[in-house]
């Protein structure tokens, strides 16, 4: 039998939307599992039946003696803020001349930022350890904030970046031609236009701060423990506490999901505001 | 009001020369245009006016005063931008004020400004919208009420009409030329359309790598071309380019003898001649006899294109013309509007 065109072409659609669903299922099975048993008790966690009796006890227990999540969720946030606030001026900075001016071995310079990224962070953890110690800022907020700042840098430098470059230059020209200093071009019309990107962008390094775990893991151990560290704790003496793992696992990813759903609206702004032409 | 002087100006980039030792002087209220093919330097001389681009060698003056080491808010000039440089955050109203609040004009005076510039430009009803719910002829609008918001000495206007569609760019051009006219401000303006040369310009300086080849009145240009390029670039149909020599009395393509003449034998010559200056007439009765190869009717005129020897000429004959294809006709050229150039240097032979 041989199809139609228009037969073939909804024949590759079905094809392609059930490949989507089952993809998507893979992708969520798991998260659907935590969600469940965030709200299930610890006898039902292994249970994979779908009817049980919900509660909200796992969500305050975590917060209390001697989980305290509380602590943990504090540090995370004053954490990720802080190198959001941090990286992003600067990287801002970085953007723009790499953007803009014809620096001598701008390429090689943009790849070795990038380079970075290429290092296994196993491997660099250690002498972390040992600077930190010796600078006395081990299982401080101030020293997750340093390395975490370190971390998002390159990919903030190369978005921004690509959100300038997306810029007219004929804007900026103008805007010097009619009476703008450089500092006032970016002020005036770089800033707002990339405004977009900057708000993408440091959401990326905030979910990027806030999921980190190695570095807080060996740079920590009481103070500032992070919440991906803290998660750790409920692998108690009594076995895995998979229900209060879950609860808090739920207390992580909700912030993300949020600004996942913030980022989406923005990112389809930054993509269609250089329209000018 | 100002003049603006470029000195021996040379622009480098390693070793590609945008603009090679160049000199030209744009005289106080002129509106001059730099016209040339892309790549020719015109909007690099423009950008260095501008303060966009450093020049490697030369001084740049306007109003006598050096401004080569003065930044582009400094040398009091306005710009328009091919793509119009417009600041899509910000309303028309907004875009039209900025270089009166970036230059710390008093707040108050400003609205009247921003409206007096937007009524010359016919734009009143748009203040409140953004760019991009304006069409391109809006925008370049906006583009040029900006512009013309403060009084600045100079006005550079980079290819401003080359992304608007064709039916819109006359009748800009047709505004720009009053808005020209009405407010004498010394204007250079770069196109590689010849028809916006003519109509708008003053002067024109034709341009090809890098160098200023011809400077003169539209007429000047058009009527005494200086090189084939001049001559080939300028006139739509372009002009009828024909390699050939003068002997015994004639001009010959190969054996073909184009016409009589009585210029002194010469060999590595080209005859220019343009279309409008053919006549088609009857067989016999012309300078020359040949077959139709082409006829073109573009409504205005009929293009008719012939065989001259090894070589193709098109004249521009009346648009109730009848000539048929391989029918064999007359040309008669008009003896007052030839030019003959040297093969070799390019130039034009003075006759």
């Amino acid at each position: 039998m041989k199809l139609s065109g228009r037969q073939q072409r909804h024949f590759w659609n079905t094809i392609q939307v059930v490949l989507i669903i089952a993809f998507t299922l893979v992708m969520l099975v798991p998260i659907a599992w935590i969600a469940l048993a965030a709200f299930k008790q610890h006898v039902d966690v292994y249970q994979l039946k779908l009817l049980f009796t919900p509660t909200l006890e796992n969500f305050v227990t975590v917060f209390q003696a001697p989980y305290h999540l509380g602590d943990k969720l504090f540090n995370s946030t004053v954490v990720a803020t802080a190198t959001v606030l941090i990286a992003i001026p600067i990287a801002t900075c970085a953007a723009y001349s790499f953007s803009r001016f014809d620096l001598r071995g701008r390429t090689a310079l943009l790849v070795l930022i990038l380079a970075t990224q290429f290092v296994p962070a196993v491997v660099i953890v250690l002498p972390f350890f040992v600077m930190f110690r010796d600078l006395g800022i081990l299982d401080t907020r101030l020293g997750l904030v340093l390395v975490n700042t370190a971390i998002v840098m390159p990919f903030a430098i190369w978005m921004i970046k690509g959100f300038i470059d997306g810029i007219p230059i004929d804007t900026e020209e103008a805007a010097l031609v009619d009476g703008s200093s450089r500092l006032q071009v970016i002020r005036n019309i770089v800033l707002p236009m990339a405004a977009p990107g900057l708000v993408t962008a440091g959401i990326f390094c905030f979910i990027i701060a806030w999921n980190e775990f190695l570095f807080a893991l060996i740079l920590t151990n009481r103070d500032a423990v992070t919440l991906p560290v803290g998660l750790a704790l409920f692998k108690a003496e009594e076995g895995d506490l998979w229900n209060l793992l879950a609860a808090a696992g739920i207390i992580i990813m909700v912030p993300m999901f949020v600004l996942a759903l913030i980022i989406r609206k923005h990112f389809v702004q930054g993509m269609t505001m250089g329209a000018v032409r | 009001m100002a003049s603006i002087e470029l000195k021996d100006v040379t622009k480098r980039w390693g070793d590609f020369v945008g603009v090679d030792n160049q000199s030209l002087t744009v005289n106080d209220q002129e509106f001059l245009v730099l016209l040339g093919p892309s790549g020719c330097g015109k909007t690099t001389t423009m950008r260095m006016i501008a303060g966009l681009e450093d020049p490697t060698r030369g001084d740049i003056l306007i109003g006598d005063r050096r401004v080569n080491d003065d930044l582009p808010k400094d040398r009091d000039i306005a710009m328009v931008f091919q793509n119009y440089g417009l600041y899509p955050h910000m309303s028309v109203a907004d875009n039209i004020a900025y270089p009166l609040k970036v230059r710390g004009v008093e707040r108050s005076e400003i609205p009247a400004k921003v409206r007096a510039a937007a009524e010359q430009v016919e734009l009143l009803d748009f203040l409140d919208r953004k760019p991009r719910a304006l069409s391109g002829g809006q925008r370049q609008r906006v583009a040029l009420a900006r512009a013309i918001v403060r009084t600045p000495q100079v006005f550079l206007m980079d290819e401003p009409l080359s992304n608007l569609d064709a039916k819109l760019r006359v009748t800009m051009r047709a505004e720009l030329k009053h808005l020209s006219h009405r407010l004498r401000i010394t204007t250079v303006y770069v196109t590689h359309d010849q028809i916006e040369a003519m109509t708008l310009a003053d002067r024109v300086a034709v341009m090809q790598h890098g160098r200023i080849v011809q400077l003169g009145t539209p007429a000047e240009i058009y009527n005494r071309p200086e090189t084939l390029f001049v001559a080939g670039f300028i006139g739509s149909p372009a002009m009828n380019l024909v390699d050939g020599a003068i002997t015994d009395g004639g001009f010959r393509v190969d054996d073909f003898e184009l016409l009589k003449t009585t210029l002194p034998a010469r060999t590595g010559l080209v005859l220019g001649v343009r279309p409008e200056d053919i006549q088609v007439v009857e067989r016999g009765t012309g300078d020359f006899d040949a077959p139709v190869f082409a006829v073109e009717n573009t409504g205005e005129s009929v293009l008719i294109t012939v065989n001259a020897g090894t070589q193709r000429m098109t004249a521009k004959a009346d648009r109730h013309d009848t000539t048929a294809i391989d029918e064999v006709v007359g040309l008669k050229l008009d003896p007052t509007h030839l030019y003959y150039f040297d093969r070799e240097t390019e130039r034009r032979i003075d006759s």
